[in-house]
């Protein structure tokens, strides 16, 4: 029962301190929130890139790479709008991400195999939409100079065609072709099947119907932090166990009927309710802002395996350290460290090869990699079993070996 | 209601605690008076049960606390040296969560936590978060915590330090009050005027051990004295000391450079006799003061050195 008693002291504690735990609150969502406002989006928006194209070639190529970017479903993302000169003065407002300009001269240039530029405009002000627009056309004009010089002969005959006034002969027409077959043939190697394909999968509606969801950054960010945020959380809340000591409370405490095991199991239980609290207002955050975060089940069992795994590591740290200052110190540069390996700031699979295992060995890449699975591939419980196995055996073995040295160290007078 | 037999406490090489025994009745204030570092502090956390002991054992009606700890602890309050008080929470949720760990809930804590904050003069600021209190108060409200569930024995490691003399006397107060009440008291102080004022029994201790137990005025006896002339003058020749030394009717007590105690022995000439032949003596007195035998003539005859040392 004295377990209960720290339990409800500690809440307690939290409540009366609202300005404390809000703040403690504040920062990995106020992260979130800035990743997000920097996609350009926040809440339930989708992320929208505007382009503006500066055709001043209007030739047949310059209308298909236009065309190219505002077709089909990708209108919903990428909005391509044709303007002219003025286009310059709207991106000094800062009304597009980027304005890719197709000079005057420019399809004739290609297809005489005339080096050419296509200009890349990017706006300052943001962050990340300048620089997809950019590798982009990057991409593309790769693309076309690999086209220009593979089929170099071909788009001569077709500028020469352009340049004609009579419509080109048969024969010439079908020598072109024959020509453009034989070198698709020699790349058939390598263009079918493709090397690189692109899966892409939506998310499920709670009918099960597939369906064209809103992209929303946040829940591609706030999962991470709001991991990062238990980690912090638990970090607060195993502190007071060496303020308990530097205070002569945890000395208080022993005089009254409590024994070390009660002491040390009623901080553990706290330190794992106050942990899981907090990402449940996270969740709950997390749902105001649109985020689809899965299967009820799923999400509170991760969110209880998570908060288990947060509480042990810090458990385990605070155990091993002999002050505050020295608890801190490392607990912030465990934190901080494993939440950036363990992929909440960004995705694990856009870092180097070499840091994967050390990722894994995180219980933030655990956590993040389950609710990626339950948020952007739509799973169930069925599929975070190994995450909710590794981040509840983990964090259990974890806070065990921390209790264990905490009453070690309490009943030698260490603490 | 307190038996404490051959206890031992070392910290390395430090014997902190050495062979220490002592009992209390039931309903007794017993005072343990020791300068800092005597080992006061050592011996209360090995009677609360906080510190384990090397050597000796400690029984509390009837029951080892090391053996019976959590039968034992429900009938002691602690009030230690350091404040241990919540400061982020209230004056009564500090008393709230102390009251359930011993069990106490409902009605009966509410009524509990209302008397407890009533006798410490603390009704007023009971809804107050404790970091807006000042330190006499925070005082009263551990006090307060150590009351509420209404001990049988009550442990008070230097209760007053660092507060005003309005609520040290506050403190001294209650602590009578609870006592009267029939609360066996064991309280700890280096101010001997505390234990002079407060305890039927003082134990005076220094590096770890007991140097005498009993009353105060059993304590003065034990001393063999009456007066105390305390000189103040230039001390440090030899010779001075050698003539202090040779003095008929004192006891020298403690001579360094400066200061000079001698104790008037009971039984013999007699103050007004040895006074002039001190001041005859020609050793460079510069001021007197007599006083009474108290604890710290007591402390001084026994140690060599003054409490405060």
């Amino acid at each position: 029962m004295a377990g209960l008693d720290i339990l409800r002291r500690d809440l307690l504690r939290y409540w009366r301190n609202p300005i404390r735990t809000a703040l403690l609150f504040a920062m990995p969502l106020v992260i979130a929130g800035v990743f997000a406002l920097a996609f350009g989006g926040g809440g339930g928006d989708q992320i929208s890139i505007k382009i503006l194209l500066f055709d001043e070639d209007d030739s047949l190529l310059s209308r298909f790479l236009e065309g190219a970017g505002g077709s089909s479903q990708r209108d919903q993302k990428l909005e391509v709008v044709p303007v002219g000169e003025e286009g310059y003065e709207m991106m000094e407002r800062g009304e597009a991400s980027a304005l890719i300009h197709l000079p005057q001269g420019f399809t004739t240039d290609f297809l005489d195999g005339t080096p050419t530029t296509i200009g890349v405009v990017k706006n300052p002000s943001e962050r990340f939409l300048p620089k997809i627009v950019d590798e982009g056309a990057r991409i593309g004009a790769v693309g076309l100079s690999e086209a220009s010089r593979v089929f170099r002969a071909e788009l001569a005959q077709i500028g020469d065609f352009t340049r004609e006034e009579k419509f080109p002969a048969d024969l010439a027409v079908a020598g072109l072709s024959s020509g453009v077959n034989n070198k698709l043939k020699g790349l058939e190697r390598f263009l079918f099947p493709p090397v690189v394909t692109l899966e892409s999968v939506s998310l499920r509606s709670e009918g099960g119907e597939e369906e064209d969801s809103d992209f929303n950054i946040l829940a591609y960010v706030l999962p991470g932090f709001s991991v990062m945020g238990i980690l912090f959380l638990a970090q607060s809340a195993t502190r007071d166990i060496l303020r308990d000591r530097e205070s002569g409370l945890l000395r208080q405490l022993l005089t009254a009927p409590v024994s070390v095991n009660d002491y040390v199991g009623g901080k553990c239980l706290s330190v794992f309710a106050v942990t899981a609290l907090g990402f449940a207002l996270f969740v709950i955050i997390g749902l105001a802002a649109g985020i689809r975060w899965g299967p009820a089940p799923a999400v509170v069992a991760l969110m209880l395996a998570s908060a288990l795994a947060a509480a042990g590591l810090l458990i385990l740290i605070m155990s091993l350290v002999g002050s505050e200052r020295q608890g801190d110190t490392l607990t912030t540069i465990v934190i901080i460290v494993s939440s950036m390996l363990g992929g909440a700031f960004m995705p694990v699979s856009q870092m180097p090869a070499f840091l994967t295992p050390i990722s894994a060995a995180t219980p933030v890449y655990w956590s993040t990699e389950g609710f990626a699975k339950l948020i952007i591939h739509g799973g169930g419980l069925g599929d975070i079993v190994l995450n909710l196995a590794v981040l509840s055996i983990v964090g259990a073995a974890l806070m065990l070996i921390g209790a264990l040295i905490l009453k070690r160290k309490i009943e030698r007078g260490a603490l | 209601m307190i038996t404490v037999e051959r206890l031992c406490k070392s910290f390395g090489s430090l014997a902190a605690v050495d062979d220490v025994s002592f009992s209390v009745n039931e309903g007794e204030i017993f005072g343990l008076l020791g300068p800092n570092g005597a080992g006061k502090t050592t011996s209360i956390n090995m009677i609360c049960g906080v510190l384990k002991p090397d050597g000796g054992r400690v029984v509390i009606g009837n029951k080892d606390i090391w053996l019976e700890p959590k039968a034992v602890k429900r009938t002691l309050g602690v009030v230690p040296q350091e404040i241990a008080v919540y400061e982020d929470l209230t004056a009564r949720d500090n008393l709230n969560f102390w009251g359930s760990l011993y069990g106490l809930s409902g009605g009966d804590l509410k009524s509990r936590v209302d008397e407890s904050l009533t006798t410490v003069g603390l009704t007023d600021r009971a809804g107050d978060r404790v970091k807006e209190f000042s330190g006499g108060m925070k005082r009263r409200l551990n006090l307060c915590m150590g009351l509420l569930h209404h001990p049988r024995v009550l442990l008070l490691d230097e209760p007053t330090i660092g507060i005003d003399p309005q609520a040290r006397l506050n403190i001294l107060e209650v602590v009578r009050e609870v006592a009267d009440g029939g609360t066996t008291v064991l309280y700890t102080t280096h101010y001997m005027e505390e234990a002079q004022e407060l305890c039927d029994r003082i134990a005076i201790m220094d590096h770890g051990k007991i140097l005498t137990v009993g009353t105060l005025d059993e304590l003065t006896r034990l001393a063999g004295e009456a007066e105390v002339l305390r000189l103040t003058g230039d001390f440090d020749d030899p010779s001075i000391r050698d003539r202090l030394l040779a003095l008929d009717g004192v006891r020298v007590l403690k001579v360094d450079d400066r200061i000079a105690v001698l104790s008037v022995e009971a039984g013999g000439p007699g103050l007004l006799e040895v006074l002039p032949r001190v001041l005859a003596a020609d050793l460079g007195v510069e001021d007197v003061s007599i006083q009474q035998p108290n604890l710290q003539s007591v402390f001084i005859s026994l140690t060599g050195k003054e409490l405060r040392d």
